[in-house]
C-alpha cells in the first residue's frame, strides 16, 4: 500500500515535470526571435553577410517554415542529442558541454557536502545555545551570507587566500584530482558560502519552533533522555523544511555556480553560458540553458519524492478517525 | 477548544528595541541614499575623468581607494555608484510587488479557476533559478540597466505573488471575514479595506527582502558585463572591469564588492526587523 | 486522610521576565488522593504544574519547596530529577493533538518508556506489554499501536498520551486539562478512564482544569487559583455545599446549571487580570461585590478556619450569611417560560436541507443529511451538537456563507436556499433580518480595524447615513451591548475576549435583525465572563424581541438560553422539544448519552 502510494506520487510529479521542460524547451527556443533584429543576423556570428551565406543559413535553420514547425524541428533534432553548433568556432554543442560539465558537477558536489554537514551542525548548534554568543554569531552569519552573492564572496576570498596568502590559486581548474581540488577549494567555499547561510537559517528557526512544540515538552516530562529528545524528537521534525527547502537551496546553487565560475575563471557550463550570451551564441545559449533546465527539474524532482518519503503525512494521507 | 488569556493587552506598539547592529543598518542605508542623490557634491572627483598615464594605482593621499586600469578615482565612482545601487532595486522591489498584491489578493480570496490559473503561471515562473533566466533573456535581448530591471521586475513578481497569496489565505477563513460577507459588503471592498490592511505588514517586511535580492542580482548582472552601459559607474560593473587588477589595487575591488555586501546586509536587517515587529 | 502526604509544595512562587505569574502556592497531597487545581485563564494553574515537574519554558523561573516524598525537588541535579521523570512523577499536557510526535508511532511513544528494561529486551515481550497498556486505557484494537498520531482521533490520542505517561508507572500524576480539547462524550470517557486507572493504581491524581462541576465531581480537595493566588482550599464537598471566598461562590454561580433555567444567571463583573495587575491586594477585590477598604490595603493571607480548610477572605464571617443566602436563592431560582403558540408562522425555516463537501481522494463528506428546523419570532432556539454534526454548518448556510446541496431555506418568507440566486433586493432584505455571531472572539475582529471603522462598515450596508447618524448609532449600539462610548476608538488588541464579544454583537445588531445566529458564542470565554455574555443575550432577546438560534455543545448553556432544542447528531436532528423536556426526559440515546457527560 505505501510503495503504489509514492509510485503515483513520483508518476504525478513526472507528470507535471514532462510538460514543464516543454514549455520551458520552447521558452528556450524562441530566444533566438527575442533578440532584435532579424534572427538570420543573429546566427550569423562573424561570418560575411552576403546572400549566399545567409540564404544558407535560412535553409538550415528553418526560418522560412512557420515558427511551429521550426520548434518541432528544433525539438526532433534535440531529443535525438543533436543540439546544434555554435556559431563561433562552429563546435558541436554537445560536445562542449560534456566537456565542461566535469568542473561545474564538481563543484556543486563538493559545495553540497560543505553545505549539508557544516550548514545543519551550526544550526543545530545555534538552536540548542539559543540567545547565547554563539547564536548572535551564527544568525548574523546567517544574514551575511545571504546577502553576498557568491562573486562578491568569492572575491573577499580570492584576495585574501589567493592574493595575500598565497595558498591558493586564483583561475583556473588544474589537472590531476589534486591539482583540481587545490584548485577549486576556493570557489566550493565561496559557492558554500552563500548557500550555507539558508540551510543554517532555515535549520535554526526549524529547531527552534520544534523545540518549543508540545510533544518535545511531553517527552521530556515522561523523563526520556536528552540524546533520545534530540534525535527522535526534535531533528527528525525538525529536518524536514529543511528537505522541503531542499529545492531552494538547489537553485541557489546552479545561480551561483554561475557567478563562481566566471570569478574564479573555471572552464565549467556556467562560464560557458555566460560566454555564450556576451557572443551572442545562440545555438549554444539554448544547449547550456537546456542543460541547466534539466538538471533544475531533475533534481526538484528527486527532492520532492525525498520529501515526500520521510513525512509519512503525505505517504498515508489523511485517514478519518 | 484552548482557553485564551481573557484579560486586556496594553493598547500601542511592541517595544521598540533596536540592537547595535540595526542601528549600523539603518546608518549605512541612510549614507547609501545620501551618495546615491548627492554623489555628484560629495565624491571628491569626477567618477569619468580618465588619466591613461597614470593607469592602476593603489590608494594614495589623492586617490583614498586607488584608480582604476583607465586612470580613474574608485572612489568617486563607488559614490555614484550608489544611485544604480538604489534606483534599480527599488523599482524592482516595489513593481513586482505591487502587481504581486493585485494577483495574490485575486488569486487568494477568489480561488477556483483563478487561482489555478495565477499559481500554474508562478510555478513555471518559479521553475527555473532567477540569475540564470536573467541571463540568458538580458545577455540575448542585448543588455542594458533598464532592460535588466525590467526582466526582473517580472521574474521577481511570481514568488512574491506566492507570498502575498499565502497571507491572503491566512485571514480568508477568520471570522472577521465571515462577518463581512455574511453582512454583504461587496467582495472589492472586503479585498481592499478588510484584507489587505493585515497583510500589508508582510508584504512591506519583504518588499525591504526583494530590495537585497534585487541588488544582489542586478549587481551580478553588471559584473557578467550584461547590466549598466560599459563606463556607467555601478558597484557590479566595477567588479567586472576591475577584475584584471586584482594584484595592483586590490581596493578597486574590495570597495565595491564590500559595499554590495552591506547594503545587502542592512537591507537584510531591516527586513528581518520589520518581519519580526509586525507579525508579532 | 491521615496518610503522610506524597507531595508538599510550600510558597512556589512563578515568575517570568520579572514579573509575578503566581505568588506563593502551598499544596498537599496524599497518596492515592485526587486533588484538583481550579482556575481560569491567567490564575497560573498550568505553570504551576510545570513548576512541580521542574518543566517550565526558557525565560519562566520559580522559587519554593517542592517536596516529594521526602526528596527536595527545587535542588536536585538535572540528571536525577530526570530520572524522577516518568517513574515517580508524570505529566499530561492539554492538548491530545500535539502531545505525540507526529513522526513516531502511537504504540513506539508507550514502547520507548519500556525498552530500557531488562524483561522487555525480546521485541515479542515488548509489543505484548505495550498492547496490555493500550488495553489499559481502553484501546483493545491492535491496530492503534501502528498508527501515527494524526491517523489517531482526539480521545484515542489522549488514551496514548495517557498510556505512555503512566508507563513507567509513577506514583503522582498530574493531568493538566485532560479534557478540554475533547468532546463532550469523549471529556467524560476519559475523565471516568481516569479515575479508573487511577484507583486500580493507587496513584495520586492532580487535576488542573477550569471546570468546577468536574472538580467537584472527580476530586477529593480543590485549590481554588485565581490571577496567581490561592483564594480558597478544602474538601470537594465542604467547598460545594458552603463556598468561603466570594470568587468560589461566584464562579459557582456563573456556572449555567443544567437542570434548570434560571432568569439571570449571576455573572462576575469584570474580567480576569494579570496576577501583576493586583498585586498588593487582594486579587478579587475590583470584582467583588464585599470588597471593602481593609481588602484593598494588603495582600490577604491564606488562613485556616479547620482543619484542612483555608480562605483568603479576611471578610468571611460577616459575609457568610449573606453568600448562603446567595447561594440558596441561586438554587431555587426557576422561571417559567411564556411557551409560544404553535401558531406563529416561523421565521426562519430549514426543510430537509443537505451539505454535502468534497473530502479528500474523492470521498464525499455528508454534513448534513437532511435537516429541518424553525425558529418562531421571538423565541430562542437551540442547536445542540458535538463536532463533527454540521451544527456550524447549518448556521452557516442560513446567513449565506454556505449553500446547501438541496433543500430549502426560507427567512422571512423570502426564499433563501442559494443565496448567489437570490435578486438583489431579496438578499439585501434577508441580510437584514438574519445576521451571525462567531465563536472566537480573537479573530471575529478584524486586527486593523477600531470598534469605530467595524460597526461603521456594518452600518454602511444598511444605507447611506451623515458621520452624525453613523457616531450616533455607534454610540447607541455600544450602550446597547454594555460598552462605554469610548470604546469605539480601541483597537481589538486592547480589548479582553468578552469585551471583543460584545462588539462582535454590536456590529451584528447594527443591521437591525430579526434572528441572530449565534455559534458557539461564549465556549472560547472564561466561565466569569461567560455568565455577563449569556445574560447579555437574555436582555438583548427582550428588550430587542429578537430569535436565537444557538449553537453550542454545552447542554447547561443552552438550558439559560433556549426554549426548544434540537439535538444534533452527525448531520441528523435526533431528538427535539422543549428544553425542560428534551434535557429531562432525554429519548434518544445519543441525546442520553450528552446529559450523562455533564459532570454530576
Amino acid at each position: 500500500m505505501i510503495r503504489s502510494g509514492v509510485a503515483r506520487l513520483i508518476l504525478m510529479r513526472l507528470a507535471i515535470a514532462i510538460p514543464l521542460l516543454l514549455i520551458i524547451s520552447f521558452g528556450i527556443f524562441s530566444l533566438v526571435h527575442l533578440a532584435p533584429g532579424d534572427p538570420v543576423r543573429a546566427l550569423l556570428g562573424t561570418r560575411p553577410s552576403d546572400p549566399e551565406t545567409l540564404a544558407n543559413l535560412r535553409e538550415r535553420y528553418h526560418l522560412n517554415d512557420p515558427f511551429i514547425v521550426q520548434y518541432g524541428k528544433w525539438l526532433g533534432q534535440v531529443l535525438q542529442g543533436d543540439l546544434g553548433r555554435s556559431i563561433n568556432g562552429n563546435r558541436l554543442v554537445l560536445s562542449s558541454i560534456k566537456e565542461r560539465a566535469g568542473v561545474t558537477v564538481y563543484l556543486c558536489l563538493v559545495s553540497t557536502v560543505i553545505v549539508l554537514t557544516a550548514g545543519i551542525l551550526l544550526g543545530m548548534l545555534a538552536a540548542f545555545k539559543r540567545g547565547g554568543r554563539l547564536d548572535r554569531f551564527v544568525v548574523m552569519f546567517g544574514v551575511f551570507g545571504i546577502s553576498s552573492p557568491a562573486f562578491v564572496t568569492g572575491i573577499f576570498l580570492l584576495y585574501v587566500f589567493g592574493v595575500v596568502l598565497g595558498w591558493f590559486p586564483t583561475f583556473g581548474a588544474g589537472r590531476g584530482f589534486l591539482d583540481r581540488f587545490w584548485h577549486l577549494t576556493l570557489p566550493s567555499l565561496a559557492l558554500a558560502l552563500s548557500i550555507m547561510a539558508i540551510v543554517v537559517k532555515i535549520t535554526r528557526a526549524s529547531m527552534i519552533e520544534v523545540m518549543d512544540r508540545d510533544y518535545v515538552a511531553f517527552a521530556r516530562a515522561r523523563g526520556m533522555s536528552a540524546m533520545r529528545i534530540t534525535l527522535a524528537y526534535i531533528l527528525r521534525n525538525a529536518l524536514i523544511p529543511v528537505v522541503t527547502a531542499g529545492g531552494l537551496i538547489v537553485i541557489g546553487f546552479l545561480a551561483n555556480a554561475i557567478y563562481v565560475e566566471v570569478t574564479f575563471a573555471l572552464p565549467g557550463l556556467g562560464s560557458l553560458i555566460v560566454d555564450a550570451v556576451q557572443k551572442r551564441d545562440i545555438p549554444l545559449i539554448q544547449g547550456t540553458t537546456l542543460v541547466f533546465a534539466l538538471f533544475v527539474v531533475i533534481i526538484n524532482l528527486v527532492v520532492d519524492v525525498i520529501y515526500t518519503l520521510i513525512d509519512p503525512r503525505i505517504r498515508f494521507g489523511a485517514v478519518q478517525s | 477548544m484552548s482557553l485564551h488569556l481573557d484579560s486586556a493587552k496594553p493598547e500601542g506598539a511592541p517595544r521598540a528595541t533596536m540592537s547595535v547592529a540595526m542601528v549600523l543598518a539603518f546608518v549605512v542605508v541612510a549614507i547609501v541614499v545620501i551618495c546615491a542623490f548627492f554623489g555628484a557634491s560629495i565624491a571628491p572627483d569626477s567618477p569619468f575623468t580618465q588619466r591613461l598615464d597614470i593607469g592602476d594605482v593603489p590608494p594614495s593621499a589623492q586617490f583614498l581607494a586607488g584608480t582604476d586600469l583607465l586612470g580613474r578615482d574608485v572612489l568617486s565612482r563607488v559614490i555614484h555608484g550608489a544611485w544604480t545601487a538604489l534606483v534599480g532595486p527599488v523599482v524592482v522591489a516595489a513593481g513586482a510587488f505591487s502587481i504581486a498584491t493585485v494577483l495574490g489578493l485575486l488569486s487568494g480570496y477568489l480561488g477556483g479557476m483563478v487561482d489555478s490559473v495565477i499559481m500554474r503561471w508562478v510555478d513555471f515562473m518559479l521553475a527555473l533559478p532567477t540569475p540564470l533566466v536573467a541571463i540568458v533573456v538580458v545577455g540575448v535581448v542585448g543588455g542594458g540597466y533598464w532592460t535588466a530591471v525590467f526582466v526582473l521586475v517580472i521574474l521577481f513578481t511570481a514568488p512574491d505573488t506566492r507570498i502575498v497569496r499565502s497571507a491572503v489565505l491566512e485571514q480568508r477563513p477568520r471570522p472577521y471575514i465571515d462577518a463581512a460577507r455574511a453582512l454583504g459588503i461587496s467582495k472589492t471592498r472586503i479585498l481592499v479595506i478588510h484584507i489587505l490592511p493585515n497583510v500589508l505588514p508582510i508584504i512591506l517586511a519583504y518588499v525591504v527582502l526583494d530590495f537585497a535580492f534585487a541588488l544582489v542580482n542586478l549587481a551580478g548582472l553588471s559584473f557578467l558585463g550584461l547590466g549598466v552601459e560599459p563606463g556607467t559607474p555601478d558597484w557590479g560593473r566595477l567588479l567586472f572591469e576591475n577584475r584584471t587588477i586584482l594584484f595592483t589595487n586590490p581596493v578597486a575591488l574590495l570597495l565595491p564588492a564590500g559595499s554590495v555586501i552591506l547594503t545587502a546586509v542592512s537591507m537584510n536587517l531591516i527586513g528581518d526587523w520589520l518581519f519580526a515587529r509586525l507579525t508579532r | 486522610m491521615m496518610a503522610a502526604p506524597l507531595l508538599t509544595v510550600r510558597n512556589l512562587a512563578i515568575s517570568a521576565g520579572g514579573r509575578a505569574i503566581t505568588t506563593g502556592t502551598n499544596l498537599d497531597i496524599a497518596r492515592g488522593e485526587t486533588i484538583a487545581i481550579v482556575g481560569e485563564s491567567g490564575s497560573g494553574k498550568s505553570l504551576t504544574a510545570k513548576a512541580i515537574g521542574r518543566l517550565l519554558p526558557p525565560g519562566v523561573s520559580a522559587r519554593g519547596s517542592i517536596v516529594y516524598n521526602g526528596i527536595e525537588l527545587m535542588t536536585l541535579p538535572k540528571r536525577e530529577m530526570r530520572q524522577m521523570r516518568g517513574r515517580r512523577l508524570s505529566l499530561m499536557l492539554q492538548d491530545p493533538f500535539t502531545m505525540l510526535n507526529p513522526l513516531m508511532k502511537s504504540g513506539l511513544h508507550v514502547a520507548e518508556m519500556l525498552r530500557d528494561r531488562s524483561e522487555f529486551r525480546d521485541r515479542a515481550a515488548l509489543k505484548a506489554e505495550v498492547a496490555r497498556r493500550l488495553g489499559e486505557v481502553g484501546i483493545t484494537d491492535a491496530d492503534v499501536a501502528e498508527r501515527m498520531p494524526f491517523q489517531l482521533s482526539g480521545g484515542m490520542s489522549q488514551r496514548v498520551a495517557m498510556a505512555a505517561a503512566l508507563a513507567r508507572d509513577p506514583e503522582l500524576l498530574i493531568a493538566d486539562e485532560p479534557s478540554t480539547a475533547l468532546d463532550v462524550t469523549t471529556q467524560a470517557e476519559i475523565i471516568k478512564l481516569l479515575k479508573r486507572v487511577q484507583q486500580a493504581r493507587g496513584m495520586s491524581l492532580v487535576l488542573i482544569t477550569h471546570n468546577l462541576r468536574l472538580a467537584f465531581s472527580t476530586c477529593d480537595r480543590i485549590y481554588v487559583l485565581y490571577a496567581g493566588s490561592l483564594l480558597e482550599v478544602g474538601s470537594a464537598r465542604a467547598v460545594e455545599e458552603d463556598p468561603f471566598h466570594p470568587y468560589t461562590l461566584g464562579l459557582l454561580l456563573s456556572e449555567p446549571p443544567a437542570d434548570k433555567r434560571v432568569p439571570k444567571l449571576i455573572a462576575i463583573r469584570g474580567k480576569v487580570p494579570r496576577a501583576d495587575e493586583v498585586a498588593g491586594r487582594c486579587v478579587f477585590a475590583d470584582r467583588c461585590d464585599w470588597a471593602e477598604d481593609e481588602c484593598r490595603a494588603a495582600t490577604p493571607a491564606l488562613a485556616e478556619t479547620s482543619a484542612g480548610r483555608f480562605t483568603a477572605c479576611i471578610r468571611r464571617r460577616q459575609i457568610a450569611a449573606e453568600m448562603r443566602a446567595l447561594r440558596g436563592a441561586a438554587l431555587e431560582a426557576e422561571s417559567a417560560l411564556a411557551s409560544l403558540e404553535p401558531s406563529i408562522s416561523p421565521i426562519v425555516r430549514a426543510a430537509n436541507v443537505v451539505k454535502n463537501f468534497a473530502g479528500r481522494r474523492g470521498r464525499v463528506v455528508q454534513a448534513l443529511k437532511g435537516v429541518s428546523i424553525e425558529v418562531r419570532p421571538g423565541e430562542s432556539v437551540g442547536l445542540v451538537g458535538e463536532s463533527g454534526s454540521g451544527k456550524t454548518t447549518l448556521g452557516r448556510t442560513l446567513v449565506g456563507l454556505e449553500t446547501p446541496t438541496s433543500g430549502g431555506i426560507e427567512i422571512a418568507g423570502i426564499d433563501a436556499s442559494n443565496f448567489a440566486v437570490m435578486n438583489a433586493a431579496d438578499r439585501a432584505e434577508t441580510r437584514r433580518t438574519i445576521q451571525m455571531v462567531f465563536q472566537d472572539p480573537y479573530s471575529t475582529l478584524n486586527p486593523r480595524h477600531s470598534v469605530r471603522t467595524s460597526l461603521r462598515e456594518a452600518i454602511r450596508t444598511s444605507g447611506r447615513f451623515s458621520d452624525q447618524q453613523v457616531d450616533a448609532r455607534i454610540a447607541e449600539l455600544l450602550r446597547e451591548v454594555g460598552l462605554p462610548e469610548s470604546y469605539a476608538e480601541r483597537r481589538p488588541a486592547s480589548l479582553s475576549g468578552g469585551e471583543r464579544q460584545r462588539v462582535a454583537i454590536a456590529r451584528s445588531l447594527s443591521v437591525n435583525p430579526k434572528v441572530l445566529v449565534c455559534d458557539e458564542p461564549v465556549s472560547a470565554l472564561d466561565v466569569s465572563v461567560q455568565a455577563q455574555i449569556l445574560n447579555l443575550f437574555k436582555r438583548l432577546q427582550q428588550e430587542l424581541g429578537l430569535s436565537y438560534l444557538f449553537i453550542t455543545h454545552d447542554l447547561a448553556v443552552v438550558r439559560q438560553v433556549a426554549e426548544r432544542i434540537y439535538v444534533l447528531y452527525l448531520g441528523e436532528i435526533v431528538e427535539q422539544g422543549p428544553a425542560e423536556e428534551v434535557i429531562g426526559r432525554p429519548q434518544h440515546p445519543y441525546t442520553k448519552r450528552l446529559i450523562d457527560s455533564i459532570p454530576r
